[in-house]
C-alpha cells in the first residue's frame, strides 16, 4: 500500500521511544569495560625479581626499577616508579615480565588518569624490607636520571 | 496545583480590574492599558513556551534515538535552555561588513513581532481569549505568512549567497503550503460556520472535528510541518545545503530571536491545530486552559515525533507533493465536504 512506510517508520521510533536509552551517564555509572583494556598499570611487588626486563622493553623509558643486593646476593626491589605522562600503552612491558604464573606488571581497566599536578602523573610502588636496613631512596637522583 | 494557580489568576485578575478605575484612566487609555496587559501576558506565555519547548524538543529528540538528552543543569536538565539562552545573549554578535544594514537589524525583530501577535489571537479558554476578532482564522493565517518576509528579509539582507538561497527556498515552500493548509481549514470553517476561533472551538461540543475531517486533518498536519520548516521539510536550514540556510550570518541576541521565533509559531501553529481538530479548550474535570495547553503539547509532541521519524526531503519533490497532490486532495475533500453538509441539510435536519 502507498505511504504504509511512513506508517512503519513512526513506530520504529515510537519503539525507541520507550526502549532502555544506551548513553551511560558516566560519571555516576562507570562503563563496564574488558578486562584486557589498556587502562592504567597494577604492579604486583612481592612478585617482582628486579630484572628490569620491562625497563628494557619500554620504548619511552617510562619505567624505572630501584633495587639493592641482599645478603643472599640476590636482588631486592626498592622502588618502581612509572611515568605515565611518558607511556604509550603499548604494554611491551607486561609482555616481557617473566615472572609466573602471574606477571608483576599488569594492565587493569582503570583509565580515568588525569590529574591536577605534575606530580601526580607518576605512579610508584615502594617496598620496605624490615629484616635488613634497607637504602633511603633518593628521589632527587631518580629524578635527575630520568631527565638524562 | 490546579486550585493554587486559579486562586494566583484570580488574584492577578482582581487587581488588573480594579487598576484601571484606581488610576482613573479616560477611555481611550484604558484600551491601551488592557493591550499592555495583554501584550505583556502574550509575551511571558511565549517565553515560558519557548523555554518549556526547546527543552523538550531536545529531551524528546534524545529518547527517539535511545539517548538521554540534557540531563545536566537543573532537574532533569529543565534549566539547560536558561543556560543555553544567557550563553547566546553573552555573546558578540557580528554584522558582514556588506549586509543591508537596516533588513538585517530589522528582520529577526519582525519574526518575534509576528510570534507575539499569533499568541494573542489563540482562544486559551472560555473569556481567556486576548483579542477576539470575528475573522480569527483568516487574520491568523494572513499574520502567519508575514513570516515569510521576514524571512527573506533576512536572507537578503545577509548578502550570503547561502542565506538567500535559504530565504527564497523558505518563501516558495510556505507560500506553496499556505493553500493546502487554507483549503483544509475552509471545510472546517464551512462546517462551523464562523471565522472566529473561539467559535469554531465550541461548535465541536459533540465531536471534533478530527473525526469529521480526517483528510484536512493530515492535510493541516502535513502543511504545518513545511510551514513550520520542520522535517521532513526543512530544507530552508538544510545543513548539508547551504550553512544554517537564513540565519547563517546571525548571531548572539538576534540568532535568539530567530530561535525563539520558530519555536513560537511552533506552539501557535499547534494551537490552532487544536482550535481546529481537537475541540480548543472543551475538557472534564480540569480547568479549560489547562486542557488547552495539554491537547497543544500532545499535539508538539505528535508533530516532533514526526520530525525524528522521517527525513529530509529533496526540494523539487516536495513541491511535486504539493502542487500534485495535496493540492488536488484538499480540493476533492472540500467538494465531498460541501456535498456532505447540502445532503446533511437536506435528508437529516428537515426531518427534525
Amino acid at each position: 500500500m502507498y505511504g504504509i512506510g511512513i506508517i512503519k517508520g513512526l513506530f520504529v521510533t515510537a519503539k525507541r521511544l520507550f526502549m532502555p536509552k544506551i548513553t551511560q551517564k558516566y560519571p555516576e555509572v562507570k562503563p563496564d569495560l574488558p578486562p584486557r583494556s589498556k587502562g592504567s598499570f597494577a604492579f604486583n611487588k612481592d612478585s617482582c625479581i628486579s630484572c628490569e626486563l620491562c625497563s628494557m622493553a619500554c620504548p619511552n623509558g617510562v619505567i624505572k626499577v630501584e633495587w639493592h643486593k641482599g645478603a643472599d646476593g640476590k636482588k631486592r626491589l626498592d622502588r618502581y616508579r612509572m611515568n605515565l605522562g611518558a607511556c604509550l600503552f603499548c604494554g611491551l612491558c607486561v609482555e616481557a615480565c617473566p615472572t609466573a604464573p602471574i606477571k608483576s606488571i599488569q594492565f587493569k581497566t582503570l583509565f580515568e588518569l588525569a590529574c591536577w599536578r605534575k606530580e601526580d602523573i607518576y605512579r610508584i610502588w615502594e617496598k620496605q624490607h624490615p629484616a635488613e636496613a634497607a637504602p633511603e631512596a633518593t628521589p632527587v637522583a631518580a629524578n635527575a636520571a630520568e631527565g638524562a | 496545583m490546579t486550585e493554587f494557580l486559579t486562586t494566583v489568576f484570580n488574584l492577578i485578575q482582581g487587581i488588573l480590574g480594579v487598576a484601571p478605575t484606581t488610576l482613573a484612566l479616560a477611555l481611550p487609555w484604558m484600551d491601551i492599558f488592557w493591550a499592555f496587559v495583554y501584550f505583556v501576558g502574550a509575551v511571558i506565555l511565549l517565553i515560558i513556551n519557548v523555554i518549556m519547548l526547546i527543552w523538550i524538543e531536545r529531551r524528546a529528540a534524545g529518547f527517539f534515538q535511545e539517548r538521554v538528552g540534557p540531563n545536566r543543569v537543573g532537574p532533569f536538565g529543565l534549566l539547560q535552555t536558561v543556560n543555553d539562552t544567557i550563553k547566546l545573549l553573552g555573546k558578540e554578535w557580528i554584522m558582514p561588513a556588506s549586509a543591508d544594514r537596516m533588513v538585517f537589524l530589522i528582520a529577526p525583530l519582525l519574526v518575534v513581532t509576528v510570534a507575539v501577535t499569533m499568541y494573542g489571537l489563540l482562544p486559551y479558554g472560555p473569556g481567556i481569549t486576548p483579542v477576539t476578532l470575528n475573522v480569527g482564522i483568516l487574520f491568523f493565517l494572513a499574520v502567519s505568512s508575514t513570516n515569510t518576509i521576514a524571512v527573506l528579509m533576512a536572507g537578503w539582507g545577509s548578502n550570503n549567497k547561502y542565506s538567500l538561497l535559504g530565504g527564497m527556498r523558505t518563501v516558495a515552500q510556505i507560500i506553496s503550503y499556505e493553500i493546502p493548509m487554507a483549503l483544509s481549514i475552509i471545510g472546517i470553517v464551512m462546517l462551523s460556520g464562523s471565522l472566529d476561533l473561539g467559535e469554531i472551538a465550541r461548535s465541536q461540543s459533540h465531536v471534533w472535528y478530527v473525526f469529521i475531517q480526517p483528510v484536512a486533518f493530515v492535510i493541516f498536519t502535513i502543511s504545518a510541518l513545511a510551514e513550520l520548516t520542520k522535517s521532513p521539510f526543512d530544507m530552508t536550514e538544510a545543513e548539508q545545503e547551504f550553512v544554517a540556510g537564513y540565519h547563517t550570518e546571525y548571531s548572539g541576541i538576534r540568532f535568539t530571536l530567530f530561535f525563539m521565533g520558530e519555536y513560537a509559531n511552533l506552539f501557535s501553529m499547534a494551537a490552532l491545530g487544536v482550535v481546529l481538530f481537537f475541540g480548543g479548550a472543551s475538557g472534564p474535570w480540569l480547568p479549560p486552559w489547562m486542557w488547552f495547553i495539554g491537547k497543544t503539547y500532545v499535539f508538539i509532541l505528535f508533530l516532533l515525533w514526526i520530525r525524528w521519524t522521517f527525513l529530509r526531503i529533496r526540494v523539487d519533490k516536495m513541491m511535486k507533493f504539493n502542487w500534485k497532490f495535496l493540492i488536488p486532495v484538499a480540493l476533492a475533500n472540500l467538494l465531498v465536504t460541501g456535498v456532505g453538509i447540502k445532503l446533511w441539510q437536506h435528508f437529516v435536519e428537515r426531518s427534525i
